[in-house]
């Protein structure tokens, strides 16, 4: 309580660096923020070459079905391997001054976040044009659903940023992990092609229900079941409590460590 | 005084109690805010560090660390609106007491408290980014501080009118002077109205009108109750600020009180040591020219200038000290009044030189001089017997002169005694520059060479003599009239 309390003092520092961090993600490029929104296209366009042409599935308008899943893991996946690296980006300054060290994780998360709402204009524009449509009531969840995500990403955060400061060979093994991650995750496949015995494992994953949720939404525009958004929020939640309570423990040897 | 001094070097050796917490019995000063109890904090030093997990798990003998004890139990109460300042030598742990304080760092044993809104100055501009302008760094660095943006904007113009930085505060960073850059720093940190500042050697900002701006916003901040805690080896800036002195030595409270009582004990301590770090140089200088000197004495001398063999011939195994060795002297030692040797005096202290001398020959009509010179060479005084109308004297059986100083009132300082044994004709018969050193240090901030006494006569001011009440050690060293302290604090 006490935490989140010191980190809402430093609100401001986080919005700096959450400015600093999108302002110099596409610096010093020719396009600039324009590649925001180009980046997202592009993966459409491969994803659409590959499984339209080559790779056909029998899932009706598959490159949405991926598409709407993806950006959520992409984002969550990279900010995951690339938060991991917050604290070392800010030797200096961790090493000088005190401030909830929290603060470092939770603004690169929501940096992460920021963008990845970005590249949902481009996905509601995909589902207009490609005449898939939308359900404005099933979107009233969405806002729900992407907190949910926020909360065990940044929970994953904690625990990949404090670890890495002492393992710095985990920034390798996480590009590897989230990879395995993915096709444990019914990204690219519908969660009904799992085998039955093995449902009950894949709903330990936490991105599961978070990613079917997307799902329902955008691609069947419907609104999620229950039990999804009950399982997602209480893993969620529990990942969040565990990262910060390792954090916590990790984070006093920081300076040293550094 | 000097009884003074020997109760300090009883404490040198025992130190106060460790389980003592220390602490200020004064109720102008209000609840206790900050306060560690039983703090210990050990570094472990990797002999051969690997962060790999590779190394972590295949090289588990690369992993042999020493471990490091640098804190070894501190115990101390500081209240809200008291100044303390962190002394001792490079590697006691002043500097890791207030990582721990600022939480930086955490305690391997004990407990740290601390509370209310704290500003660190352990490095000025940490977290600057030379692209972003000044204005816009501001912004940045306070919200490290934890200040919201309302609180800046309330701030911002008195921070950039401290910096004095004026139109440059629109351009990156990155082409701002290294003076600039600190300024801005300073004027950030100093600015962000905490309740309790913490700072590291950092008082050596810019030029000394920009310092001296320091050091009065540091008093005015003071004033208003903020809690301020500073490492540093300048004692001068922590006389002017905190009320206690903090002398740690290996992680140990070596003595605590207020600054004027404790600095003097500290000097004492440092130039104790340092006499003993020049003596072994000294040492192991004489036996490089002694090496050398046998070395040329085994090689064939090429030529004798007729020079070498004069009167004014080097000592052997000495650069600086001549003559025709008739006499020698063979010990120089600088007493205190009670006649122990020491070489560290308060101003107006007696000094008393005492040297012994054998005699080769028997020489007539001798004299004795001495000289005294300030360590950048100035020179303050020197005479003679002859020049002090002595009688002549004939030197033909070894003893010993003694040289009274009275009331030496030379400013703090390091100084240089020459002392030599002429003939009647001026001639050098032991000439030893450099003979032996002292050091004076001053609890005053006078300036110049030397104290002249004096006195003030102000008609329009009742001025109280605020030595009494004091103990008399403290008397003894005041100026002779405290009014002039008051006029030294006003100049700043």
């Amino acid at each position: 309580m006490n935490t989140i309390k010191e980190v809402w003092h430093y609100r401001e520092m986080i919005a700096g660096l959450v400015r600093r961090d999108l302002r110099g993600r596409y610096k010093a490029s020719f396009l600039g923020f324009l590649w925001t929104f180009i980046n997202p296209l592009l993966q459409l366009l491969v994803y659409t070459l590959v499984f339209s042409v080559i790779l056909r599935s029998n899932i009706e308008q598959y490159y949405i079905h991926l598409f709407v899943a993806l950006v959520p893991w992409i984002f969550f996946a990279s900010s995951m391997t690339g938060g991991a690296q917050c604290i070392l980006n800010m030797k200096d300054m961790v090493k000088k001054i005190y401030f909830p060290r929290e603060v470092l994780p939770l603004s690169s998360s929501l940096a992460a976040f920021v963008n990845m709402l970005f590249s949902f204009i481009v996905i509601f524009i995909v589902l207009i044009v490609s005449g898939r449509g939308i359900n404005p009531v099933a979107c009233l969840y969405l806002p729900l659903i992407m907190i949910i995500e926020l909360i065990l990403q940044l929970g994953m955060t904690l625990i990949t940023a404090g670890l890495t400061v002492y393992f710095r060979d985990l920034q390798h093994i996480l590009g590897i992990l989230a990879q395995a991650w993915m096709y444990l995750t019914p990204v690219v496949y519908n969660i009904k092609i799992v085998p039955k015995g093995m449902l009950p494992l894949f709903y330990l994953n936490p991105m599961t229900p978070v990613i079917q949720a997307y799902r329902d939404i955008l691609y069947s525009k419907v609104v999620p079941d229950t039990t999804t958004l009950v399982r997602s929020v209480t893993l969620g939640v529990f990942i969040l409590v565990v990262g910060e309570l390792i954090f916590r423990r990790v984070q006093k040897g920081f300076a040293e460590e550094l | 005084m000097d009884n003074n001094i020997q109760e300090n070097q009883d404490i040198m050796v025992t130190g106060p109690d460790p389980k003592k917490i220390i602490r200020t019995e004064d109720d102008r000063y209000g609840d206790v805010v900050i306060s560690a109890y039983d703090l210990h904090k050990n570094f472990k030093i990797y002999f051969d560090k690997g962060n790999q997990l590779k190394e972590k798990l295949l090289f588990t003998k690369r992993n042999r660390y020493e471990l490091h004890h640098v804190l070894k139990g501190l115990n101390f109460e500081i209240r809200r609106g008291e100044a303390w300042g962190l002394i001792g030598e490079n590697g006691c742990g002043k500097s890791t007491t207030l990582k721990l304080l600022t939480r930086i760092m955490y305690p391997d044993q004990g407990e740290v408290h601390v509370a209310g809104r704290v500003s660190s100055m352990l490095e000025l501009g940490a977290g600057f980014h030379p692209d972003m302008s000044g204005r816009e760094n501001i912004y940045t660095n306070a919200a490290i501080f934890g200040l919201s943006r309302k609180d800046i904007d309330e701030r911002i113009d008195d921070i950039i009118q401290f910096s004095e930085l004026g139109k440059y505060i629109d351009n990156p960073v990155r082409t701002y002077s290294s003076g600039m850059y600190l300024r801005l720093a300073f004027s950030v940190a100093i600015n962000v109205n905490a309740e309790i500042l913490f700072i590291d050697e950092i008082l050596a900002v810019g030029d000394a009108n920009f310092q001296s701006k320091c050091f009065n916003r540091l008093r005015e901040i003071k004033a208003s109750g903020t809690t301020i805690v500073i490492v540093s080896h300048n004692l001068g800036q922590i006389e002017q600020i905190c009320n206690k002195t903090l002398w740690l030595k290996d992680g140990n409270i070596l003595a605590a009180g207020p600054p004027r009582e404790v600095h003097p004990k500290y000097l004492q301590y440092m130039s104790q040591k340092r006499q003993e770090t020049m003596e072994r140089e000294q040492e192991e200088k004489k036996k490089k020219e002694a090496e050398k000197a046998a070395k040329q004495k085994a090689e064939p001398k090429k030529e004798k200038t007729a020079g070498e063999n004069d009167a004014a011939k080097k000592w052997e195994g000495f650069k600086n000290r001549w003559g025709s060795r008739e006499i020698e002297m063979t010990g120089i030692t600088l007493r205190g009044d009670d006649g122990k040797p020491k070489n560290l005096f308060g101003v107006g202290e007696n000094i008393k030189l005492t040297l012994d001398y054998k005699v080769n020959s028997p020489v007539k009509n001798a004299d004795f001089g001495f000289g005294i010179y300030r360590g950048d060479g100035l020179h303050i005084y020197g005479t003679n017997t002859r020049i002090d109308q002595f009688k002549d004297f004939d030197i033909s059986e070894s003893g010993h002169m003694t040289l009274d100083l009275k009331g030496v009132n030379l400013l703090a300082g390091q100084y240089n005694v020459d002392v030599a044994i002429q003939g009647f004709d001026g001639k050098p018969i032991d000439f030893y520059k450099n003979a032996a050193g002292f050091e004076v240090y001053s609890i005053y901030r006078d300036q110049g060479t030397v104290r002249i006494d004096h006195k003030w006569d102000i008609s329009s001011m009742d001025i109280q003599d605020e030595t009494s009440g004091k103990d008399p050690a403290d008397k003894e060293k005041a100026l002779p009239d405290s009014g002039a302290e008051a006029e030294g604090e006003r100049q700043e």
